[in-house]
């Protein structure tokens, strides 16, 4: 225990030390124009009267950020040696979890890594010294967070496959060209739209999706150093979430003219960010061994509930409205899941991570969790899915997918109310035909089609000869990946390693 | 969505461990009609309208100094604004 | 509307067709088919003929394990959201198959 057991005697209150030593560190420029200083915020749009105005509620100085940040550290750190020592891994709940841990770690540290850059220029950037310092204290964290990710994550890249080159199959795998488009979305605008797109729109309205209902499930599935990684990160999340909200607020009561420029900004970075997390609907409800919610009630309870009765009534009294996309959303929420695992399932041979078809355990959950909806899926295409594995076969798909080219998913969304019915949307842009997966990336597309014209999409690139060679190997060696990675989970050398650790004598990882 | 005449809901989660149990117990303490909900390393607090954590209830029951920087370590998430952050409580409300 | 930028913001699209040389990408969409998740996007020649287009998806389609080739001689041929009638000779271009085009069937 590090943390001081003798209260300090203290001459200032909290909130004059945080005035103290971020506001009062500020000093007026002399011999240069504050827009020269300053040179990104105005272009936007956005109307600035008073920085003064930004506050940050946690009252943070760095003397404060460094001693909890440390103490943070020190506990995780001491749970990792803890479980490594352990040999924890052979205590997770199933080998298979793995999958949801590999597409964490190629898709998460390099979206961290792009968040603490992007802090980084708003820590430089903008003109209040309060909403600098927030932003420095915020850029530290992602750092923070991409380190120990990868550190967290590493241990059990010594056991398991799919986890050897996260780094370079983000920059390189269709999959998680996802993330990474979206960092390079939000990385790409201004400050303002940043801080609406990652640090109200995804921190605030989102993460909790991603984050809560994953770290309860990493506890839940005997992962003690994700579980523990996660709720350290989370920690800061608090923080980052009230930088987002005083961010959009600090905006919308400067000036008037600043909220439709936001509402628009807000509508654009709901769908974004519910799109990338789709990823984590089809881990939660099929890639746990034990579930500890499924993607529906936590879109409820985390989504609907918290958001849109909760902080949307609040945004009301600024003239903002929910997310323009938010009720197709809302449909999604039944069928979500089953679409992006089918996506994963099927194009799992170009991955690195396995897929199954669910067990019979799995699909009693599922069973429960989706009265309405899982028996279609099952009808539909999971019977025969393991009809063909029972004929000793596997199902992948052949060919390579039409991909949106907003949020770079498959295209395998439905029309809504229709599940059997992929949703088909067009725009054409000087003379040329874009896709995309929903009226929300439609929209999206259509409102700066010069951004999304340069998308890097992954199935374009391989044929366009950008990824290693025509063919499935070539391109599998181009993106890192290595025998036992990608596939089929059952019969995989992860499953194999697993029930050899298991048996009676246990052998070396 | 009709208008309601029940306050909005505001909540916060907190990781699940022996020191933060004091933070709970405090919590509950000087909150009524608290619902808390436990779920794996996790527990979730929630209330109508507003959620105070006082440092002297902290303190009574953790039987030593607790400074309210210290909630950045038990805090996994919340909902809600936090209105106030000072030497002596946390207050969680909805503004408007 | 413009991207609002620091300055001029004009970018080439990553996927003109110019980069394909003389094929095209061709999405083929079975649509109220669930087994193939999403449409497929295809590199074809813009003067293979049709014919042969129609060869290829016989072969492809067969990992649906339902499939039944000859099926594909009787459909009601989608591009664009027109309903055509191919003329199975003539190139996918004379078809009216362009760059990204969505060719769509179902059975
Ligand atoms: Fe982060
Ligand atoms: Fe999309």
């Amino acid at each position: 225990m590090s943390v001081p057991t003798q209260k300090p005697v203290r001459k200032l209150s909290m909130k004059q030390r945080y005035s103290a030593l971020t506001h009062d560190l500020d000093w007026p420029l002399s011999y240069v124009e504050e827009d020269d200083a300053f040179p990104y915020t105005k272009f936007e749009g956005i109307k600035v009267h008073d920085w003064s105005k930004w506050e940050d509620p946690f009252r943070l100085t760095v003397e404060s950020y460094n001693k909890y940040q440390a103490e943070k550290d020190r506990r995780l750190y001491a749970v990792l040696d803890g479980f490594a020592q352990s040999q924890g891994q052979l205590s997770l709940s199933d080998a298979s979890y793995m999958n949801a841990m590999k597409i964490f770690l190629q898709g998460i540290p390099s979206g961290e890594y792009q968040a603490h850059r992007n802090f980084a220029h708003l820590a430089r950037y903008l003109n209040g010294p309060g909403a600098r310092f927030a932003s420095l204290c915020q850029s530290m964290d992602e750092l923070r967070h991409a380190q120990t990710e990868i550190h967290t994550l590493s241990h059990y890249n010594k056991f398991f496959g799919g986890m050897h080159d996260w780094n370079k199959m983000s920059d390189r795998v269709w999959y998680l060209s996802v993330p990474k488009s979206f960092f390079d979305d939000a990385g790409t605008a201004g400050p303002f739209e940043w801080l609406i797109a990652i640090g109200f729109s995804f921190e605030y309205l989102l993460t909790n999706l991603l984050f809560v209902p994953f770290m309860s499930g990493a506890a839940f599935n005997g992962d003690l150093p994700t579980m523990t990684f996660g709720f350290s990160a989370q920690s800061d999340e608090s923080r980052h979430m009230t930088l987002g909200l005083e961010g959009i607020k600090f905006m919308l009561e400067q000036d008037e003219d600043n909220l439709p420029i936001v509402q628009a900004w807000l509508d654009k970075w709901f769908w974004r960010g519910y799109r990338l997390i789709s990823l984590v609907a089809g881990m939660m409800d099929y890639m746990l061994p034990k579930r500890v919610m499924s993607w529906k009630e936590a879109f409820e309870l985390y989504f609907e509930e918290q958001m849109l009765n909760g902080l949307f009534k609040d945004l009301a009294y600024y003239g903002i409205k929910p997310p323009r996309d938010v009720e197709w959303a809302i449909q999604e929420k039944e069928i979500l899941s089953h679409q992006v695992y089918w996506i994963l399932y099927q194009f799992s041979h170009a991955a690195a991570f396995t897929t199954t078809v669910p067990n019979a355990q799995d699909q009693a959950w599922l069973a429960e969790a989706y009265p309405e909806t899982w028996p279609i899926y099952k009808s539909v295409v999971w019977d025969k899915a393991q009809k063909v594995m029972d004929e000793g076969g596997r199902y992948f798909n052949p060919g390579l997918p039409q991909l949106c080219q907003v949020c770079q998913i498959p295209m395998g969304f439905t029309e809504p109310g229709d599940p059997m019915t992929q949703c088909q949307r067009h725009s054409i842009y000087e003379g040329e035909r874009y896709d995309t997966c929903s009226d929300g990336c439609k929209w999206i597309f259509e409102r700066e089609p010069e951004k999304y014209v340069q998308a890097w999409l992954p199935v374009h690139q391989i044929y366009q000869g950008n990824c290693g060679g025509p063919t499935l190997p070539d391109v599998a060696v181009w993106y890192g990946l290595e025998p036992g990675d990608g596939g089929e989970y059952v019969g995989s050398m992860d499953q194999l390693d697993w029930a050899a650790w298991h048996a009676s004598t246990v052998k070396e990882g | 969505m009709s208008v309601e005449a029940e306050p909005r809901m505001v909540g916060v989660d907190l990781q699940e461990n022996e020191e933060n149990r004091a933070i709970v117990e405090a919590v509950e303490a000087d909150n009524e009609d608290l619902t808390v909900r436990h779920m794996p390393g996790l527990i979730r607090l929630t209330k109508p309208g507003r959620l105070v954590i006082n440092q002297a209830s902290v303190e009574q029951r953790l039987g030593r100094p607790w400074e309210t920087h210290e909630f950045q370590l038990a805090i996994v998430s919340y909902f809600g604004e936090i209105v106030e952050w000072d030497d002596d409580e946390i207050v969680i409300a909805w503004k408007h | 509307m413009p991207v609002v930028a620091i300055s001029e913001y004009k970018f080439p699209s990553k996927s003109r067709q110019e980069l394909y040389g003389d094929d095209q990408l061709v999405h083929v969409w079975w649509k109220g088919n669930p087994w193939f998740v999403a449409a497929g996007c295809f590199r074809f020649p813009k003067a293979m003929p049709w014919g042969d287009f129609v060869g290829v998806l016989k072969g492809f389609y067969t990992a649906d394990p339902d499939f039944v080739p000859d099926s594909l001689d009787s459909v009601q041929w989608v591009i664009d959201d027109q309903e055509v009638t191919p003329d199975p000779s003539a190139s996918m271009e004379a078809n009216g198959v362009g760059h990204k085009s969505l060719v769509q069937f179902s059975v």
